[in-house]
């Protein structure tokens, strides 16, 4: 495999917040490789965004921040960069679209003049070239009728065409990385389909490479090519999509999967995992999932397992079992 | 730990993670305790309050004397001396008496008609968020209307037709503040009707009078009284400044906006005269604010802008 | 436009609402108009033949009707202490009251704001904390006290500035900023309060996202946000001006509106305290209205539906 384009290495990210201090994202490591769709899933509040806003530097200081760690990108360390070279950075090799796009436009400006603007922040160029490359791209995620919607204002589109101009916004500088948190959440589930094949369709054209944040394994078995499984702020599990839900190995990521409502499976009870996800002040000594593991063993109460990678496959438990077992 | 099962295990855990809440939930009150003695603006403005409050209501009753009387053989005496605790003005009047006398009537006219102001405005503002339709349609129209006038512009019109007096500066007062509390009240009515717990409560069949007595005052009652506060600061600024150009408390009733206007003629002879009364006002004013301020905070981390940025949204 | 249209219904509506409100409320308690005419030793009858002169018998609503007549042909009639024009009077005093009044709505504005940005920028830090206490001093000194002490301190003890009197800019200054300063306090909390709402709003992470500079993002879009509280509650501003420059003008001696019709209350000068009062009111109604005008111009969620 090439080298990847993004390294992410015991990422470590701490809210100070009424005098309480705790981490978020707790030692996260992952690689993303050129041209692949890498998914990131796990429960809310587990640490999906605050993971990528840090990847971003956009965590809101000074109550967050980025404490260790490394986040490699074309040799450079993204978390040691001054504000100004993160600045050069965002909107330009790296981009970023949000979950909800009802509130993510300046509501007081036309689309074309928000595009415009972030195009000339990074590229010298006239203001009408900078209006016909915001077009070709408004064009390019066929949101309908793209020169009227250049002067209009963010409250006169619906919000599945908001959402094509956040992802026309966030590809029109053509950037290496593309993090997309939840970018379908927001959404009503006949433009859900519409919006992800388009964000899919660019990516492959583009030779471009995305981080897909998602709860949605549906989402993630339809078009990623390796999934990391996320639990309160950590990486439990890392493997291409097939092996993945082919033979998940983490109980909770067998947990996830045997909760996804499925017709040709199971019938009848849905599977839950029982307890419910700490919340990041107060985690569990050892295995942070050790608590509602069936199939814990007293060192998972007491010692934390480190990430191992096995062949293709990360995985952070001290006893792994086959799905057919459990 | 102890467990030697997971089920064991899970059930300790979830033990745990309920007492470590359970200190957070305690630590949050203890919190909301400490941020209430801890809420200076609250202390300090209750604090000076009393003392003004204080001053008006048992001021003339500890000193005793005349405000009226006049005594030209020792006018324009500075604070202590000759047995004047505030000195004399240039009639010889007393200060302290007439200082006290002039709180109560700031006091009556701030305070106690915005108050009759709060309690008018509340009813028509309920009256008309929670009946809507015609009713509320010209309430509005009315109190918007009413609510478009400055204060002072509005006494001076009364003054105008029933000539200068406490009378129009009073009817001023109780106008204008009425009209405000009573939009702001509608408002927060019409967006309390819509919540699920009132319309929970109209689904169970619960009488109107019964749904606003239990579930709307009690939410309205915070922000209402962050809200008068507000205009009691207005009023007490508003009464000051009419009486000290005239049109307001006539003689001989002092009323510190006159007194200040008095004094002013004599500012190289005997500052005090106007310092006194100007910086009652000052401490009344900043009491009543600092309530307000203390207030919105322990009722309301909503209303935080100042009161009239409430009413833009 | 339905928005704009609305508005001027309403604004004409409220004029015509306060045009009656004033006549009756000065008409109605005026006391006897011929008793400032006529000399005392007139008979009952002369004051009979008067008042049936003035129109004094008609009907209440009638005379409204005559005297709205007289106004809207330019008839404005005169003053009873000293029969001036009250035309005359109204072009003069008005000159000095918009001289003053637009003085200190410009200072409202132009200090108040850029203060609640700072304020808002440095939230927490002493620089805010100064600014906020500044700002509840602001509200809580009554600009008439505010207004001796500048002139104690400008005037009397350090000479810089003249006490009192009209027109030139050296004047102008004290009364501007006395009558500016309740203003420009609570502009500072709404501004510093408005600016803060909208930068935890989420399309500031999206325009930091897309690598624009913090100045442009507050500078910019923050601040374009929270301009639209500020101008709808521009209008009260007006308003607020308008009532204070009654108390600011007699202080200052600053011959303007509001010292007119406040003298004229105190004088009982009725047609010159009428008619003033309606100038004012006037004042007031296009001031609300003219912010309304700003805020549908700034807010494109209203201009194109």
């Amino acid at each position: 495999m090439a080298a990847p384009i993004l390294s992410v290495r015991d990422l470590t990210t701490v809210i100070h917040t009424e005098g309480i201090r705790f981490k978020v994202v707790r030692g996260v490591s992952f690689d993303l490789y050129p041209n692949e769709i890498l998914g990131l899933v796990g429960e809310s509040g587990c640490g999906k965004t605050m993971t990528a806003l840090s990847v971003m530097g956009l965590i809101p200081a000074p109550a967050a921040r980025v404490t260790g760690g490394k986040v490699m990108f074309r040799d450079r360390d993204l978390v040691r960069l001054s504000e100004r070279q993160m600045r050069e950075v965002r909107g330009d090799d790296i981009s970023m679209i949000f979950q909800d796009p009802l509130t993510s436009l300046d509501p007081m400006f036309t689309i074309g003049h928000l595009l415009t603007e972030v195009i000339r922040r990074h590229r010298s160029i006239s203001r009408a070239e900078a209006e016909a490359l915001a077009l070709q791209a408004l064009t390019e995620v066929e949101l309908p009728d793209p020169q009227i919607r250049m002067n209009q204002y963010p409250h006169q589109l619906s919000g599945g065409m908001r959402q094509r101009v956040m992802i026309g916004m966030a590809l029109m500088l053509d950037p290496d990385i593309l993090i997309a948190d939840e970018p379908t959440t927001a959404l009503d589930v006949t433009v859900q389909a519409q919006i992800l094949d388009r964000l899919v369709g660019q990516q492959r054209r583009r030779d471009m490479s995305m981080l897909l944040i998602t709860h949605d394994l549906g989402v993630v078995a339809a078009v990623a090519d390796r999934v990391a499984v996320m639990y309160s702020g950590e990486i439990v599990e890392q493997a291409t999509v097939e092996e993945l839900f082919a033979d998940p190995q983490h109980p909770y990521t067998q947990g996830l999967l045997q909760a996804v409502p499925q017709t040709r499976h199971q019938r009848g009870a849905l599977h839950t995992i029982p307890g419910r996800v700490p919340p990041p002040q107060f985690i569990p000594p050892g295995c942070a999932f050790s608590p509602r593991c069936a199939q814990a063993l007293v060192r998972c109460w007491e010692e934390r397992p480190e990430l191992v990678a096995d062949g293709h496959r990360d995985l952070r438990c001290f006893n792994p079992q086959p799905l057919a077992l459990v | 730990m102890t467990s030697s099962t997971p089920e064991s295990y899970l059930a300790e855990w979830n033990q745990r993670l309920l007492d470590f809440e359970e200190s957070r939930h305690v630590s949050l009150l203890r919190r909301a305790m400490r941020n209430l003695v801890r809420n200076r603006l609250l202390l300090t403005g209750t604090i000076l309050a009393l003392l003004v409050v204080g001053a008006g209501l048992l001021g003339p009753i500890i000193i005793g004397g005349d405000y009226e009387l006049i005594n030209f053989s020792n006018t324009h005496a500075t604070p202590f001396t000759e047995d004047a605790l505030l000195g004399t003005d240039h009639l010889g009047r007393d200060t302290a008496i007439r200082l006290f006398v002039a709180i109560r009537v700031s006091l009556a006219v701030a305070v106690g008609v915005t108050g009759l102001a709060l309690v008018v405005g509340l009813a028509l503002g309920t009256v008309a968020g929670y009946r809507g339709g015609w009713s509320d349609r010209s309430l509005s129209g009315v109190m918007d209307f009413i609510w478009g006038f400055p204060l002072i512009l509005v006494a001076v019109l009364f003054a105008g037709g029933l000539g200068e007096g406490l009378l129009s500066v009073i009817l001023a007062v109780g106008l204008v503040n009425m009209a405000a509390i009573a939009r702001v009240v509608r408002g927060e009515v019409l967006s309390l009707s819509e919540r699920e717990f009132i319309e929970a409560a109209r689904a169970g069949g619960l009488s109107n009078g019964r749904i606003i007595r239990k579930h709307l005052l009690p939410n309205i009652l915070a922000p209402a009284l962050v809200l008068a506060s507000y205009y009691i600061a207005v009023a007490i600024i508003a009464e000051a400044a009419l009486s000290f150009i005239g049109l307001g408390a006539q003689p001989p009733l002092p009323s510190l906006g006159q007194m200040v206007a008095e004094g002013r003629n004599f500012l190289q002879l005997n500052h005090w005269e106007t310092t006194i009364p100007g910086l009652t006002l000052v401490l009344m004013v900043l009491s009543v604010s600092l309530i307000g301020d203390g207030l919105r905070d322990v009722f309301d981390p909503r209303l935080r802008h100042e009161a009239k940025g409430v009413e833009a949204t | 436009m339905r928005y704009l249209a609305k508005r001027t219904v309403y604004m004409l509506v409220i004029l015509a609402l306060s045009s009656v409100a004033v006549f009756y409320a000065i008409r109605l308690s005026g006391g006897d108009a011929t008793a400032a005419r006529l000399p005392a030793s007139a008979t009952e009858a002369d004051r009979e033949t008067f008042r049936e002169v003035l129109g004094l018998n008609d009907p209440i609503y009638q005379q409204y009707f005559t005297y709205m007549g007289r106004l809207l042909s330019g008839d404005l009639g005169n003053s009873l202490t000293n029969n001036a024009l009250i035309s005359k009077m109204l072009i003069e005093h008005g000159r000095n009251s918009l001289v003053l009044g637009a003085a200190a709505f410009i200072l409202v504005f132009l200090v108040g704001v850029p203060l609640g940005m700072l304020a808002s920028v440095r939230r927490n830090t002493f620089v805010d904390q100064g600014i906020m206490s500044l700002s509840v001093a602001g509200m809580a000194v009554p600009n008439f006290w505010l207004a001796l002490l500048s002139i104690w301190l400008f005037a009397s003890v350090l000479g810089w500035l003249p006490s009192a009197g009209c027109c030139e800019p050296r004047q102008l200054l004290l009364p501007a900023i006395v009558l500016a300063a309740e203003g420009t306090a609570l502009t500072v909390r709404m501004t510093r309060s408005a600016m803060l709402e909208n930068l935890d709003s989420d399309w500031v992470r999206t325009l930091r996202a897309g690598g624009l500079s913090e100045a442009r993002v507050i500078g910019k879009h923050v601040f374009r946000n929270a301009l639209i509280p500020i101008i709808s509650l521009a209008g009260l501003r007006i308003g607020q001006i308008v009532g204070y420059a009654l108390i600011v003008e007699v202080i200052f001696g600053w011959p303007g509106l509001g010292q007119v019709l406040v003298n004229a209350v105190l004088r009982r000068d009725y047609p010159v305290a009428q008619f003033f009062s309606l100038v004012l009111i006037v004042m007031v109604v296009l001031g609300n209205w003219l912010a309304d005008l700003g805020y549908l111009a700034a807010n494109p969620r209203l201009r194109k539906v």
